[in-house]
């Protein structure tokens, strides 16, 4: 579903981000990428995004490779694609329901969209949505009253608006408590599974890594240092890449 | 031997320390004086002379004594002029709210298109702001004539320089994650504008615009003095001709406006925060 093939990025102060990185993530997979502090994980998602342009390499979502588009073609091109990252990044002052039916969007440029109004199909759906991640009940909240776990599941129903075929997610446990995390790593899981989502996760968490990815890749230095199925990958193996960092 | 509050010896000062110490020291005592220089140029530029107040005082006595009683025979008239302050207040805020939204989107640093766009937003905004409502008031004078029209051009102008300079600072504020993940949804511009921006903004914005309402009706009053209308320019006219129980009925509901839309506009404001 999702392939990244000689993917390179060198920033302009000529750092090397990322380097002739391959990886493939399948329709119904959870692969959880692991790696220290600027080994260029975030910069890997950011690029699949389109958010930076890469220096070389292509990126397929489906049949289509993001790399050469631009403006309104990588727009669509890009629709399938959804993120979620660190803070779920909602519209505080609305509520609930809305901020997940944000997500259709992209699928509908009207009158009604285009002055602050949403399908009423949506909003329906979008309730759906709210179910799937537990939080049917908070549909009408404002989103700037919820806890970080909730906003979190929130941002995932978004996505599902979205209705996208890959779920990219950076760092999405990373201001959580342990229960919370554990929560939003199962709901992702069964996402995957459920919905038939590849979907690409940065952790640093190596514990939520080991239980609930299909596979786990390292990165060192903007390059792949592994990509095993969990069961593979042994504890020295995930150890180096942090000691390098250290080093 | 000096000992700390441990009652331990304390650590003797290195000479470089001491020297530094001393040096704060003189600064401090420098600034201090500068400080109460500028208070006293202040006071010479000025020629504030408090024993003339005091001497003149009978003066200030006899007016208020022959503005008592209040004349409210003369309300029902004053009724209208009233309501010409108000309005000129409403009108030139709206004016400034329209002018200052745009403008104010070209001039943050988050949002703007491109850099002369910024610029030029900049500069119109510093210099409505820079001119002083009254100077703008006396020009639209010269050209629409005497009355209310003039008084609203005059702090609608004049309200897109403060408008505009508070709304692009809340708008450079804001927290953009929820913008930037609207646009990965595929959101185009108009509904990340519309869905994203505008929710996010919106309470500050009215806040500002209600504080901005609340200014613009005492400015409204002064802008009276200068031919634009409204209850300023009944209460020179009073004044003029020396109607004092006039001035004084025209001074109460001054107060009561001023009060009124002040107590209106924060409590308004409390409620959008």
């Amino acid at each position: 579903m999702l392939r990244v093939c000689g993917l390179s990025l060198r920033y302009p102060n000529g750092k090397v981000a990322l380097s002739d990185f391959e990886l493939t993530v399948a329709a119904g997979e959870l692969v959880v990428v692991l790696g220290g502090n600027g080994s260029g994980k975030t910069t890997l998602l950011r690029c699949i995004t389109r958010t930076l342009k890469p220096c070389a390499g292509e990126i397929w979502l489906a049949d289509t490779d993001l790399c050469p588009l631009e403006g309104e073609r990588l727009r669509r091109a890009r629709l399938p694609l959804a993120m979620i990252s660190q803070h779920a990044s909602l519209v505080r002052r609305s509520t609930v329901l809305t901020n997940v039916a944000m997500g259709a969007l992209g699928r509908h440029f009207t009158l009604r969209t285009a002055l602050g109004g949403l399908p009423s199909a949506e909003l329906a759906a979008s309730r759906g949505h709210l179910a799937e991640v537990g939080l049917a009940d908070l549909a009408e909240q404002r989103a700037g009253t919820l806890s970080g776990g909730q906003a979190q599941r929130v941002a995932i129903a978004r996505s599902l608006a979205q209705q996208p075929r890959v779920l990219l997610a950076d760092e999405p446990v990373a201001s959580l408590d342990p229960e919370a995390a554990e929560d939003i790593m199962r709901l992702l899981q069964r996402l995957a599974r459920s919905e038939r989502l590849a979907v690409l996760c940065v952790l640093h968490q190596v514990e939520l890594a080991y239980t609930y990815a299909d596979r786990v890749v390292g990165i060192r230095d903007g390059r792949i240092a592994f990509d095993l199925p969990c069961n593979q990958v042994s504890r020295e193996a995930v150890h180096r890449l942090y000691i390098h960092e250290a080093a | 031997m000096s000992l700390d509050i441990a009652g331990r010896p304390a650590p003797r000062l290195s000479g470089a320390d001491g020297w530094r110490r001393g040096l704060t020291t003189a600064l401090h005592c420098v600034l201090a004086l500068l400080g109460l220089a500028v208070v006293v140029q202040a006071l010479i530029v000025v020629e504030a002379r408090p024993q003339d107040l005091i001497t003149g005082i009978h003066g200030m006595a006899d007016i208020i004594w022959r503005a008592m009683p209040p004349d409210f025979s003369k309300l029902p008239a004053a009724a209208w002029p009233t309501l010409q302050t108000l309005d000129i207040a409403l009108f030139g805020t709206m004016v400034g709210i329209v002018i200052a939204v745009p403008l104010a989107l070209l001039a943050a640093a988050n949002m703007t298109p491109s850099r002369y766009a910024y610029y030029a937003a900049r500069a119109i905004i510093g210099f409505t702001r820079a001119v002083p409502d009254l100077v703008w008031a006396l020009l639209f004078v010269t050209a629409v004539g005497l009355g209310p029209f003039p008084g609203g051009l005059a702090l609608g102008v004049h309200s897109v320089g403060m408008l505009g300079r508070l709304f692009a600072e809340t708008i450079e504020q804001m927290d953009m994650a929820p913008i930037h993940a609207l646009e990965l949804t595929g959101a185009r511009r108009i509904q990340v504008f519309s869905h994203g921006i505008i929710p996010t903004l919106l309470p500050s914005l009215l806040g500002i615009s209600l504080y901005r309402l609340d200014e613009n009706i005492r400015s409204s009053l002064v802008l009276g003095f200068v031919g634009a209308g409204g209850i300023g320019f009944q209460l020179l006219t009073a004044m003029n001709l020396f109607q004092y129980q006039e001035v004084s009925l025209l001074l109460i509901i001054i107060f009561v406006i001023v009060l009124g839309a002040e107590r209106l506009s924060a409590a308004l404001r409390e409620r959008l925060a």
